[in-house]
């Protein structure tokens, strides 16, 4: 994987109320991550970038919420969401990288 | 807590305190668990956000809030502790803040300087004995008389005491000046208004006569081309008038207040006010040379802060007498105008409250409703201003330093020897040369 990938790659942690708890309870971090990148890709990433040893990447598509208005059906933009466990012991600052 | 004081200059004190870190961390942390209660991060639902988060967001906020908190209470804390006397505000730093470190801050303040007021025993002061005789009584009944007076036309030669109507044109050189010309003007023949020499040659005039007026403006005349010059003034009389003093009757004494009693009433009346005055008068003369030898004989440091404080009250006043614009910045005016006047009253101030203090002086309620009624007594309706006084919190608290500044002075007369001048009344009453500047 080239160097320019890296950075596309990763698009922003995601904050939420789980991301919270499995960030506490498993050492995981989630991030947003581009649509079409894959497990490997998103592991090398997380590495180069945050210098960190990665034990596993899972992913999911979220899909975008329908809404419907006056003017018929939408549908909002989906996004590719990542779940980064990282080697006990490391941890990721977001702080600093956001 | 941990205090200590160093002095550095006078009246300055260096107070440098420390705080133990776990307290302030304690308070940080509540402060925080407080925040995180209603705090929102978007991701979370209110209320939900990890403390972690709510550190990183609000931490250093909290933290400099619960500081300058702590240190204010510190501050006080440590001054009563100490025992120190602070005069205006401290300036406080921080000089170690970081969370897990003891707290440390410095904070340089001006004490209040001891002030020890020395004893005036050997101090005479001049008091003036006068009292009210019947000629005061009639001189000031005829002032109160020509105060009233009506200007009645007659047809005659005008004298001294006469008023006269007159049209002027003033020419110098044969040409007319300007500012020189009027119509219709009245002239008291003996008022003094006019160029010196100008209402004497108008004496033995009369109603229609046409006459000029030879004049020299005096040398310190206001307007500068008319300096010196000599001029002429067409003067055209349009009516003498004679002036006409009210009769003491039961009509004059009305407008003086006195409804019934007659002449008898009147003078009484008009002798009480005068003895009234007089006596203010003396008071004030008195108190004015307690006064100024108290500052004069005291020296001491005064705090800087007290008297720019006091500098910038007198510059308030400064506008509002002169009236000027309501959004005139009162600060433009150069303190230096005032240092001096506001060196006097802080002074005068701390030497009047050591004097309170050392005697354990004390305004009570009835020396204060005393005071009040003596002071109502010259108005109309006594009582009404008596509860006006006494139902305003304001004016009750001015009225009270009023009655302890009397207090004073009557306590350092005790002491000091009096020595009584006997004087006329219009001696007595002439204002002293300088007005009393007490605070």
């Amino acid at each position: 994987m080239n160097q320019e990938r890296i950075f596309k790659v990763l698009l922003g942690p995601h904050i939420s109320e789980k991301a919270a708890i499995v960030a506490d309870a498993n050492n995981q971090y989630v991030f947003k991550v581009a649509a079409d990148a894959t497990k490997p890709e998103i592991k090398k990433a997380v590495e180069a970038l945050f210098e960190v040893s990665v034990t596993g990447v899972s992913t999911v598509n979220v899909k975008g919420k329908t809404k419907r208005t006056a003017r018929g059906i939408g549908r909002r933009k989906g996004f590719r969401k990542a779940y980064v466990s990282v080697a006990e012991g490391q941890e990721i600052d977001f702080a600093g990288a956001e | 807590m941990q205090v200590s004081v160093e002095t550095t200059s006078g009246l300055e004190r260096r107070v440098t305190i420390q705080v133990p870190a776990a307290q302030i961390d304690e308070a940080v942390e509540q402060r925080l668990q407080q925040t995180a209660k209603s705090a929102r991060i978007n991701g979370f639902r209110r209320g939900k956000v990890p403390m972690s988060f709510v550190r990183r967001q609000y931490g250093n906020e909290v933290r400099a809030e619960v500081v300058s908190e702590v240190m204010r209470t510190k501050y006080v804390e440590a001054i009563t502790q100490e025992k120190l006397n602070p005069a205006g505000f401290p300036e406080i730093d921080a000089s170690v803040n970081e969370a897990g470190k003891d707290l440390e801050f410095v904070a340089t303040l001006e004490v209040y300087p001891e002030v020890e007021v020395g004893s005036v025993a050997d101090l005479s002061v001049e008091k003036p004995v006068a009292s009210v005789s019947d000629e005061d009584l009639d001189k000031m009944i005829e002032v109160l008389r020509e105060q009233q007076a009506k200007w009645n036309e007659v047809d005659r030669a005008a004298t001294e005491q006469d008023q006269v109507n007159i049209d002027f044109e003033g020419f110098i050189d044969g040409e007319a000046f300007e500012g020189g010309k009027a119509e219709g003007h009245d002239l008291g023949l003996s008022s003094g208004t006019f160029i010196p020499g100008f209402e004497a040659q108008l004496v033995g005039t009369k109603a229609g006569e046409e006459k000029d007026v030879n004049v020299t403006f005096p040398e310190d005349y206001q307007a500068e081309q008319l300096k010196g010059k000599d001029a002429v003034f067409k003067v055209k009389v349009n009516k003498v008038s004679e002036q006409q003093k009210p009769e003491l009757n039961d009509d004059f004494f009305k407008l003086y207040g006195v409804e019934e009693g007659g002449l008898e009433a009147f003078r009484a009346d008009v002798k009480k006010n005068m003895e009234r005055e007089l006596e203010q008068t003396i008071k004030n003369k008195v108190k004015e040379q307690i006064v100024t030898a108290l500052v004069e004989r005291n020296e001491f440091d005064v705090p800087k802060a007290l008297i720019s404080n006091e500098i910038d009250a007198l510059r308030q006043q400064a506008v509002q007498q002169f009236g000027g614009p309501s959004n005139f910045d009162a600060s433009a005016l150069p303190a230096e105008l005032f240092q001096e006047q506001a060196e006097k009253r802080v002074k005068l101030g701390l030497l009047m409250a050591s004097v309170v203090e050392a005697k354990e002086l004390k305004a009570d309620e009835a020396a204060i409703r005393a005071y009040v009624e003596k002071l109502a007594e010259s108005y109309q309706d006594p009582q009404q201003v008596v509860d006006y006084y006494m139902n305003n919190e304001q004016m009750r608290q001015q009225l009270e330093s009023a009655v302890l500044e009397e207090q004073v002075v009557e306590n350092l007369l005790n002491e000091a020897s009096v020595n009584e001048v006997e004087m006329s009344y219009d001696d007595a009453i002439k204002p002293a040369e300088k007005n009393a500047e007490a605070a």
